[in-house]
């Protein structure tokens, strides 16, 4: 396309545009298309609607049971089923976090199916996880599971230098075999293409999906294959042009529309090696994969998997609807977490105690005029967790106005004035600037100076509410009863 | 009874530490002239408010930026609030 130069004279305004048509506010910021975009596949330009995303039937899967906790100590059962009930309540009626997987091998596998089974909850369906082992069906079936995940590694690296396979043809009979024994004990399988960025595509991944779609025709579609597209190190790459295996329009093209598998037999399982988890995972459902699969908070073997609360937000912005998706139960599992010993850092997205607190005092003062300036949207109305700011020599009168409004909870023209802080931000300005203090100020201590200098507006508003400011959430029965759980443990 | 120019110099005085009362000027910024930093532009706000038992709307208040302009900004509060002044 020749550079076209244009002129583009001012449009003057004396109301703000604040593309609310994207930043509604109420939702997070909205992903919208301004038409295809075209792929260089084998010399020949392929077009691709991502808009059509709005309609098609993408989902979330989760892996949290199994890749999460290959990244930390067991969970114990009662922690597990607290989780599923959770995620349950966050991925609501509609089913958007459609399955969650499991192990099967230990007594406590098999206790926490049961127990989260017993939940009574359509979704998020359960799932097992096993070795590419004939045998291994048989927990599958004794489980009364209708699908398994299983190991079928597509690269050279894992067929001939881990596996030992001696042939390309040896591996994909070994699997088919394998399929074969899924199939025969009624169970779905779901292959696991490991490695996939790093495989031969047109030498093994493409003919072995070939022979799965073979096999699937002479099944019932309940048990026909699916495919799981495992970014194991990280590799996939979410730019148009990327050669394959890297590619990951390329490689759902080419199962997708050259092998013919379906896109709700398609599912991405990324890693976070090259910090592209959450986009590689939103571009293979952009491309045709109907399932990203996905763990709480991207706990996962080494740098993590899709954290599932991105995917969450992601969904909402692709979708333009909460989808009966509870976005408050994001931050109940992230206290739940917490309370458990898994650490989030604090400036985490979305649950990390700093996500949506701000430290300078310019921003604190755009946070005051308008919310909006500075929350990426109304984390009040969607995570629990209204704007924060916390308290430090860049805070300014600002910054401790607006700290104290919310801490009392107070909006509008209820909100205290800076005029009326003076004494607190005096004894905030000389923290710094007179005995030369080097940390932030905490809640706690903010609290105790609030109520020591401000007198009447902090008891005034303090007596009717309690102060947020502590913690984000409050505490939850959930992290009381990850307390006892802890409790129980040690 | 002290005008309110006298009242706003000597409040301005002892917010911003300032020895003379009378060496400031009506024509002084409180920033530039008097060195006001931001903290203390509130301290000034809340000091005046109390001194003449006044509110004061806030931006409106923090906009204002010589001593001269406090005078005037006060004095009409204070009509405004019934809060009679010397002028």
């Amino acid at each position: 396309m020749p550079d076209k130069k244009k002129t583009h004279p001012l449009q003057d305004a004396n109301e703000p545009n604040l593309l609310t048509e994207t930043y509604p506010h109420v939702l997070p910021p909205l992903i919208r298309f301004e038409g295809p975009v075209t792929e260089q596949i084998d010399g020949q330009a392929v077009t691709f609607d991502l808009a059509a995303v709005k309609t098609r039937p993408i989902c979330i899967t989760d892996t949290t049971f199994r890749d999460g906790q290959q990244a930390r100590p067991p969970y114990t059962v009662d922690q597990m089923v607290h989780i599923y009930d959770l995620m349950s309540r966050l991925g609501g009626p509609n089913g958007v976090i459609r399955q969650t997987e499991f192990f099967l091998y230990t007594a406590n596998d098999r206790e926490t199916l049961d127990r989260c089974r017993a939940l009574g909850h359509d979704y998020p369906e359960c799932t097992g996880w096993i070795r590419a082992v004939k045998g291994d069906f048989r927990l599958v079936k004794e489980a009364g599971l209708k699908e398994t995940g299983m190991l079928t590694s597509s690269s050279d690296y894992h067929i001939f230098n881990k596996l030992k396979f001696h042939s390309r043809r040896e591996c994909m009979d070994a699997y088919c075999e394998v399929v074969d024994a899924a199939l025969e004990a009624g169970v779905r399988p779901r292959c696991h293409f490991e490695d996939i960025t790093r495989a031969d595509i047109e030498g093994f991944v493409l003919p072995f999906a070939e022979k799965l779609m073979r096999m699937s025709e002479q099944v019932p579609e309940e048990l026909t294959a699916k495919i799981r597209l495992c970014d194991t190190m990280g590799f996939g790459l979410p730019y148009p042009g990327v050669d394959l295996p890297r590619s990951i329009p390329k490689l759902i093209y080419k199962l997708n529309r050259e092998v013919g598998v379906p896109s709700d037999r398609l599912e991405w399982h990324g890693h976070n090696d090259f910090h592209k988890v959450s986009v590689n995972a939103a571009t293979a459902w952009l491309y045709g994969c109907d399932f990203a699969n996905t763990t709480l908070f991207g706990f996962g073997e080494r740098t993590g998997n899709p954290p599932l609360e991105g995917a969450i937000m992601e969904y909402i912005a692709l979708k333009g609807d909460l989808c009966g998706i509870d976005t408050t139960a994001i931050t109940e599992l992230a206290d739940y977490m917490r309370s458990i010993g898994l650490p989030i850092p604090d400036n985490y997205p979305f649950v990390g105690k700093a996500f949506n607190t701000t430290r300078a005092g310019i921003h604190a003062g755009g946070l005051r005029q308008d919310e909006r300036i500075y929350n990426i949207f109304d984390t009040t109305r969607l995570l629990n967790r209204p704007p924060r700011v916390a308290i430090t020599d860049k805070s300014g009168a600002d910054g401790v106005a607006h700290w104290v409004n919310e801490s009392l909870g107070l909006t509008g023209k209820n909100r205290i004035s800076k005029i009326k802080i003076h004494r607190l931000a005096r004894w905030v300005n000389d923290q710094y600037e007179v005995e030369g203090r080097l940390t932030a100020i905490s809640d706690q201590e903010m609290e105790a100076k609030a109520e020591e200098l401000l007198g009447e507006y902090w008891h005034a508003n303090n007596d009717e509410r309690r102060p947020a400011a502590t913690e984000t959430s409050g505490r939850s029965a959930d992290q009381e009863t990850a307390d006892t759980d802890r409790a129980a443990r040690e | 009874m002290a005008t309110v120019e006298q009242r706003v110099k000597a409040a301005t005085a002892n917010v911003l530490k300032i020895p003379d009362p009378d060496a400031i000027q009506l024509t002084d910024s409180f920033t530039v002239d008097l060195g006001a930093k931001s903290v203390q532009s509130i301290e000034l706000v809340a000091t005046f408010e109390e001194e003449f038992g006044i509110e004061m709307e806030e931006e409106a208040a923090l906009s204002v930026e010589t001593v001269g302009g406090a005078v005037a900004f006060i004095t009409e509060v204070c009509k405004a609030q019934g809060v009679d002044v010397e002028t």
